[in-house]
């Protein structure tokens, strides 16, 4: 492995069973497995470690290198007719690949226009109002709202005259609902709509986007750092840690400026109650009022001596951020201050708008 | 972790097994960590519930849940270390269960109580990363420098054809059948691990009571099969799409699809069989249903593809689920012992959310080409035709009998099963069980005066039927059971197919050719063994195998 130089990228060229042909870069230390999911082609696989044979392609052109794999999950005969694992192939040169999928099987569910029509509209403190949409059918006839927990869809207001991104804060459902919280700004267009809208209006939605979910596969401890209505799709997570009886600790800090900002106590309270293996919320308050008695100062006051702790306990949480731009840098930097590793902190700024 | 049940577990040229951070059926270290750790409290459970049994009381609650616990534990069941850190901590309630009732009835019967050792007073941590620390007592290797790798591999042998026969009685347990008989053969055996046995002599003689246990609780399932849906009789079954609301259950669990077929019934859904539930369009009760209209895919092993493409709900009863990819991630349910993260969870046979999504999601658009298959050849249609069979075989038009079946999987050396069926002469008959079948169940193979060459018997579990069919064509032939002309060709790759293996060299059957690897856990000195008891034989080339055994037959 040492001897891959993985900054070297190469380009794959793959065709689908049904002829589609798909471009993707893979660096030379990456697996093509890897790669091809990172530009959202999800090909079989189950090892991820070349021996059960389930990742099949056949390189019809250019230099692949094989990793490690058992004689069992690709013979020499197989390889003698091209044929290789892709989670054990690393490119030496552009490469081209065939698979054995169609591409509409391979593909991730990409973001899809569909309208939404406003259900409820309702102040839930703080200055934030809960928006609830019921999604109109997709292109391909589905009336549920599939998304993962933690993405976010572009809405467009009635007439037109204003797209905000918004994180959903509800959990997949067949109902087609998106939930989503939005802080009102003063003299902002969809703020001002907001205020005003009526059930039955009708919105563009579009989605869902992001990559702020869980990692479904570290049962490392999760931590949130939410600031403001960043709470909003980390409310998504746990909400759904809760459906799934997920077995890590969670421990949230949720940052506000002070006590009139509050919003969201009670969905808090109830996923305190729902999460199988505990949450503990910690609201931090910047300039709170002298009869504040919870954290004072920005989330990383709390944040900074649990996680000195609890990598000195050898035990290192997954962090997730959602927040300020500033607030998100913050958490990042303490991270790599502590010795987090990089890859356990996961993070979404707040889009402009 | 380490881990080699399956038979795709890794090999190399240093040894086979998993011990890497994901197995080969994609287990994590941790979930295959707490497995193991599950298995060995599962062992204390049974030291106190054998001897609580013996002294005339019978504990079934914490029976039942040792038959659960065994079956989350097989290949491609249950990746959730959530369940596990759960039930890690009811099997220690249970256990805490049987010492006081043990020990009470020992105080009553005026017997001394044993004090127990070993896995009857592990007690489970609160916490993940101490459990993990706990991890290597209960490691399927653990006394390897000890008592070496043939007993470490008889043992693994015992243990994974007790899943196999867990899971076939919690099958039975499912449709109202249970036997005190099996709970105490399943304690015994349990118990018999905890006590770390080395004899490799009784340690044989172990495995094979654990092929005969399994031979009872096969025909308890059979019981509960035939007793709930009716007996099995030939019908085609549509294998393409129609046009419409889908949805898609796989497993073996016949009453989740019972279940099911009732929560949907005139709801505009179609229901549709996948892998191994294909047999339940042969079930008078089940194949009632007018929205029970086909099956769709193929074997386990091409379900990330099949899947991705079905547009409706997919429901996972029992084994085999392979890692959600994320176009269907949303739509895929877990019932009974099968779990994974982050995936959806049916309790109680409640299916409203399936109906909910079925409802949600587009359903095919048109019909495909039509295509249909026969199935539903268990014994008493086979037996049903016996005389047409046995005169067949008197005058010659059939010459041999071939039961090819077990378990499919994704390894290249699979094509084997496919070359020998396609190759085997036309004046044979291939009888066919268990998911192996998907390599050949929808090639046309013709019939024989009538009789398909192809017949379907069912799931794996269904040797029972190929068991009593052979038995009574060798009464009929007036000869042993291994003088009938039929070859057994057995693909394997989970513990169900161990168990039914033990129960074939149980009922004694030799010869049986078995592929497309041999179990990482036989040792060559055990597999001396079993080939000079048995002739079981390792597969070679479907060509090389047919002279053979035709050949044999010639001579």
């Amino acid at each position: 492995m040492s001897s891959r130089d993985a900054g070297a990228k190469h380009r794959v060229s793959l065709t689908t069973r049904d002829g589609q042909q798909v471009g993707f870069d893979c660096a030379e230390g990456e697996s093509l497995l890897d790669a091809a999911a990172r530009a959202g082609l999800h090909l079989p696989a189950q090892c991820r470690s070349g021996s059960c044979g389930a990742c099949r392609g056949r390189c019809t052109s250019g230099e692949i290198e094989l990793g490690e794999h058992t004689e069992q999950a690709l013979s020499a005969a197989d390889q003698a007719r091209g044929e290789t694992l892709l989670c054990s192939s690393f490119p030496r040169s552009d490469v081209a690949i065939s698979v054995e999928q169609d591409l509409a099987v391979i593909q991730a569910p990409g973001p899809v226009e569909r309208s939404g029509e406003v259900v409820v509209v309702e102040p839930m403190g703080g200055g934030v109002m809960r928006l609830l949409l019921k999604l109109g059918p997709a292109p391909d006839g589905s009336t549920g709202a599939d998304f993962i927990p933690g993405q976010f869809c572009e809405l467009t207001l009635p007439d037109g005259a204003a797209t905000r991104a918004y994180s959903i804060a509800n959990t997949p459902n067949w109902d087609g609902l998106l939930e989503f919280w939005v802080r009102l700004q003063p003299n902002g267009k969809f703020s001002t709509w907001l205020q005003g809208a009526q059930a039955g209006e009708q919105l563009k939605v579009k989605g869902p986007s992001g990559g702020f979910t869980l990692d479904e596969s570290s049962y490392a401890p999760r931590w949130f750092v939410a600031g403001g209505t960043g709470l909003a799709p980390i409310a998504a997570m746990l909400r759904w840690m809760g459906e799934m009886s997920a077995m890590q600790p969670a421990r949230l800090w949720f940052g506000l400026n002070r006590e009139a900002d509050l919003f969201a106590q009670a969905e808090l309270e109830a996923l305190q109650g729902g999460l199988f293996a505990g949450l503990e919320v910690n609201v931090c308050l910047w300039q709170p009022s002298t009869a504040w008695s919870g954290c004072r100062g920005t989330p990383l006051a709390g944040l900074r001596p649990a996680l000195a702790q609890a990598l000195v306990d050898a035990n290192p949480p997954t962090l997730y951020v959602c927040g300020p731009a500033a607030l998100v840098e913050a958490v990042v930097a303490l991270a790599a201050e502590l010795g987090l590793d990089p890859g356990q902190v996961v993070s979404e700024r707040f889009l402009p708008g | 972790m380490f881990c080699y049940q399956c038979e795709q577990t890794s090999r190399t040229d240093t040894g086979a097994g998993c011990a890497s951070a994901r197995g080969a059926c994609g287990k994590d270290a941790t979930t295959s960590d707490l497995q193991d750790l599950f298995i060995h409290e599962l062992k204390g459970m049974a030291e106190y519930a054998r001897r609580l049994r013996d002294l005339g009381q019978g504990d079934n609650e914490a029976a039942r849940f040792m038959l659960y616990g065994l079956f989350t534990t097989l290949t491609n069941v249950n990746f959730n270390p959530a369940r596990f850190t759960q039930m890690l901590q009811q099997a220690n309630g249970h256990r805490e269960r049987l010492k006081g009732a043990y020990e009470a009835a020992c105080a009553a019967q005026g017997v001394a109580a044993e004090t127990l050792g070993g896995p009857a007073t592990y007690v489970p941590a609160a916490n993940l990363q101490q459990l993990l620390c706990d991890a290597p007592i209960a490691s399927i290797q653990a006394g390897l420098d000890a008592v070496g790798e043939d007993v470490v591999g008889l043992r693994a042998l015992i243990l994974y054809g007790l899943k196999g026969v867990a899971a076939y009685a919690y099958h039975a347990l499912m449709l109202g059948q249970e036997s005190d008989e099996v709970f105490a053969g399943v304690e015994q055996k349990l118990d018999l691990l905890a006590s770390e046995p080395s004899d490799v002599g009784a340690l044989l003689g172990a495995a094979l009571e654990t092929g005969s246990l399994n031979l009872k609780v096969m025909e308890l399932l059979d019981a509960g099969n035939t007793g709930n849906y009716g007996t099995p009789a030939p019908t085609r079954v549509r294998v393409t799409p129609v046009a419409g609301k889908a949805i898609l259950i796989s497993g073996h669990d016949m009453v989740d699809l019972a279940h099911l077929l009732e929560a949907t019934k005139d709801q505009g859904i179609n229901v549709y069989t996948h892998g191994e539930m294909l047999p339940a369009h042969s079930y008078p009760e089940l194949k009632k249903y007018p929205h029970l209209v086909g099956n769709y895919g193929g074997a386990w092993q091409d379900q990330q593809s099949e899947f991705a493409a079905f547009p409706g709900p997919i429901v996972m009863t029992s084994n085999c689920i392979i890692e959600p990819q994320p176009s269907y991630r949303q739509r895929i349910f877990t019932a009974g012992p099968v779990g994974w993260p982050g995936v959806r969870h049916i309790e109680n046979h409640d299916y409203s959310a399936v109906v909910a999504a079925a409802k949600a999601l587009p359903g095919f658009d048109a019909d495909a080409e039509a295509q249909e298959i026969t199935i539903g050849f268990g014994r008493d249609a086979v037996l049903g035709v016996a005389d047409t069979v046995i005169d067949a075989v008197k005058g010659g038009a059939i010459k041999h009998f071939f039961l090819v079946g077990g378990c499919d999987g994704a390894a290249s050396g699979r094509d084997y099963y496919t070359d020998f069926v396609t190759q085997t002469p036309k004046d044979t008959v291939i009888l066919t069980l268990g998911c192996a079948k998907y390599r050949f169940n929808k090639l046309d193979h013709g019939d024989i005066g009538g009789i398909p060459r192809l017949l379907d018997m069912g799931q794996c579990n269904d040797s029972y039927s190929a068991i009593k069919v052979a038995a009574a064509l060798a009464e009929a032939f007036n000869c042993e059971l291994n003088e009938l002309p039929l070859s057994l060709v057995i693909s394997w790759f989970e513990q169900k197919a161990a168990a039914v293996l033990l129960t074939l060299l149980a009922l004694g059957v030799r010869n049986i050719r078995l592929g497309p690897t041999l179990p990482a856990f036989i040792t060559p000195p055990v597999l001396e063994k079993l080939v000079e008891a048995f002739h079981i034989q390792p597969i070679t080339t479907a060509e090389a195998d047919l002279a053979a055994i035709l050949g044999d037959q010639a001579a």
